[in-house]
């Protein structure tokens, strides 16, 4: 489709160019005390472009010179990133940490994010992927480092930007190497010419694809590229934190299913990696390999931290390993399996650091004796915690479990060679109860307790309502979930 | 296509070659007399002064920023004044809207006060840039 054309389907990115644009101009009219206005403006947009979407779910077309495409499983990743855009928007004008600060070009840069997602999630070009994932990135850098007069959060924002730096700089070396084997960007045309080489150009596709692997690993925290990942967890404003932890990994994720779906496997029809016709490759052993360290790291050493925002960090490296899991089947079952988790990960991941948020602002701690007692003293956020830890390990009645049941579901239909890898995550689970029930031990069981019971402030209770009760709710009756994953997983594809 | 490689390895012999061989010539024949002046750090021909190794003022990154933003403003445009005649209207609105945007960008930084080298103090801005002490002789 050529551009002028495409126009006329790509009005929700349209729609939140302006509402960014709005709110750049409304910031500039606002005193400092009231910039946080800027925040309800880009909720009312984002509702406004989510609304768009919704409307055009089930176009499936090529856009602007086939540069990117529409279809429902973008839209499905569009989604879950306003989601949670519009939880981390609301949640910020209530924090304490951000207080001090002019929040305009705070909610201006979560837009710019939010549009990098979208193209980060529709991009069939590698182009396109390399200029969305630094769009991400460079905002990224920005909000890690918003609280200026804090040193932890500089310190983020500046590692955070040399490692973005490095592996978006050893994606690109792969991206060319792509680009010299096959001579072209776009991901049909990759798929004819790979199908083409001969089996001496199997070296050079690895070689090519792994350093592809630590640009998509590095945005998702997979293990080797996952140094950055505590340091700005604990140092960038906890909001901020929250919002890393759920949207640019579900982008990334979105990314990476699209580019080895369509690349290496047959890209509509989902018959796994055996219908590529570079099978030959060792696709479900690298997979699997980064999926295992994935979450046995983060998990071990997640059990030796003191503070909360830090556990959780691993964690959230942990749970990017259990979504890892579901890649080297590449089948439509472990697609399916990987959005349902991220949409169970993203209401129990926000809640969970909710919570932490309003423990923040309540007592200024973050660490495990800054719990204590406190599922006496705030019995709400003792019972919504209690809640999310549960759901994150996974265990039933909660949306932690479908999420990994269907992972390991997944992995049992894709054949025998997987069933170690269920064996693995089974494991993982377990190691994982440790710590998370430690948070829940530290609340109930531990210091003092307190005869005055504090409720958290209205709009914090009604968002850890609104995360907290989707957790337990998708953990029992999930079936409406099921089936807009199911509508969501069709792809557009070209064939040469 | 992977062999189109050799292209860029010759590409690539061929210009380490013709660096280090005129070098290596000139190495050979050029005469050297080494004065005190010829081995002083080059400065535009003045004398040099000062150690390299001091703090610049950061507003030079400001300044160097939306000066780039405007320097790549004004690549664009030349292009499009070029073929404007063939693309008409339309050409005309893309390059509005482009020019909106940047002029947003303008704006920004005026109501900022990041144009000006000193700082002004801005009505709303008091809380950020009250710790801003402006030294006298700088």
């Amino acid at each position: 489709m050529t551009n002028l054309q495409s126009l006329s389907f790509y009005y929700p990115e349209l729609i939140l160019t302006v509402v960014i644009l709005a709110a750049i101009i409304y910031d500039l009219t606002l005193d400092k005390s009231q910039s946080g206005k800027v925040g309800w403006l880009l909720v009312v947009g984002l509702i406004g472009v989510a609304l768009a979407i919704v409307f055009q779910e089930n176009k499936v077309t090529t856009l602007f010179s086939d540069a990117i495409v529409l279809d429902p499983f973008a839209s499905f990743f569009k989604l879950i990133v306003i989601l949670a855009t519009i939880f981390v928007s609301i949640v910020s004008l209530q924090s304490g940490e951000l207080k001090a600060y002019r929040k305009g070009e705070y909610f201006t840069l979560l837009g710019i994010i939010t549009f990098g997602l979208f193209l980060m999630v529709s991009t069939v070009d590698l182009i396109l992927v390399y200029l969305s994932i630094e769009i991400v990135s460079i905002m990224s850098f920005v909000l890690a480092g918003y609280l200026k007069q804090n040193t932890r959060s500089n310190e983020a924002g500046l590692k955070y930007v040399v490692y973005g730096a490095f592996s978006s700089g050893i994606m690109l070396f792969g991206l060319s190497y792509i680009y010299g084997l096959t001579g072209s960007t776009n991901y049909f045309e990759i798929q004819h010419a790979l199908a083409g080489l001969d089996s001496e150009a199997n070296t050079a596709i690895v070689m090519a694809m792994i350093l592809m692997i630590a640009g998509f690993g590095y945005k998702i925290s997979a293990v080797p590229f996952h140094f950055w990942t505590p340091d700005v967890y604990e140092g960038a404003p906890t909001t901020i934190t929250a919002y890393l932890s759920v949207a640019p990994k579900a982008g990334a994720f979105a990314l990476m299913i699209r580019f080895f779906n369509q690349v290496l496997a047959d890209g509509g029809g989902m018959g796994g990696l055996d219908s590529s016709s570079i099978a030959t490759l060792p696709w479900p052993e690298i997979f699997s390999l980064l999926a295992i360290i994935t979450m046995t790291l983060g998990n071990l050493v997640a059990i030796q931290q003191n503070s909360i925002k830090r556990m959780l960090a691993y964690s959230s490296v942990a749970h990017a390993g259990y979504m890892l899991l579901a890649m080297p089947v590449m089948s439509g079952d472990s697609m399916y399996a990987i959005m349902m988790y991220l949409v169970m990960y993203l209401f129990m991941n926000l809640g969970a650091f909710f919570v932490v948020i309003t423990v923040q602002n309540k007592t200024g701690g973050e660490t495990f004796d800054d719990y204590k007692g406190l599922g006496w003293e705030m019995p709400m956020i003792g019972i919504v915690m209690t809640i999310f830890m549960v759901s994150l390990t996974g265990l039933p009645p909660t949306a932690g479990f479908i999420g990994k049941f269907y992972i390991f579901a997944s992995l049992i239909k894709g054949g025998n060679e997987f069933y170690w890898l269920v064996m693995i995550g089974g494991i993982n689970s377990v190691i994982s109860l440790f710590y998370y029930l430690r948070v829940v031990k530290v609340m109930y069981f531990e210091g003092e307790s307190h005869e005055k019971i504090v409720q958290p402030p209205t709009v914090m209770a009604a968002l850890l309502l609104a995360t907290a009760i989707p957790t337990v709710l998708l953990g029992v009756y999930w079936t409406p979930i099921a089936d807009w994953v199911q509508r969501s997983l069709v792809f557009f594809i070209q064939t040469l | 296509m992977y062999r189109d490689f050799g292209t860029i390895l010759v590409a690539a012999i061929l210009g380490i070659i013709m660096v280090a061989v005129p070098l290596f010539l000139q190495s050979l024949v050029a005469p050297s007399k080494k004065t005190k002046e010829k081995l002083e750090t080059y400065e535009c021909g003045e004398v040099s002064e000062g150690s390299a190794w001091l703090q610049f003022n950061i507003r030079f990154y400001v300044i160097a920023l939306i000066f780039l933003i405007f320097d790549v403003e004004v690549v664009f445009l030349f292009p499009w004044a070029v073929v404007f005649k063939d693309l008409g209207l339309l050409a005309m609105v893309e390059m509005s809207i482009f020019l909106v945007i940047l002029i947003i960008g303008l704006a920004y930084v005026w109501i900022k006060s990041d144009l000006d080298w000193v700082k002004r103090k801005v009505k709303y801005a008091a809380g950020r840039y009250e710790r801003i002490q402006i030294k006298e002789n700088t």
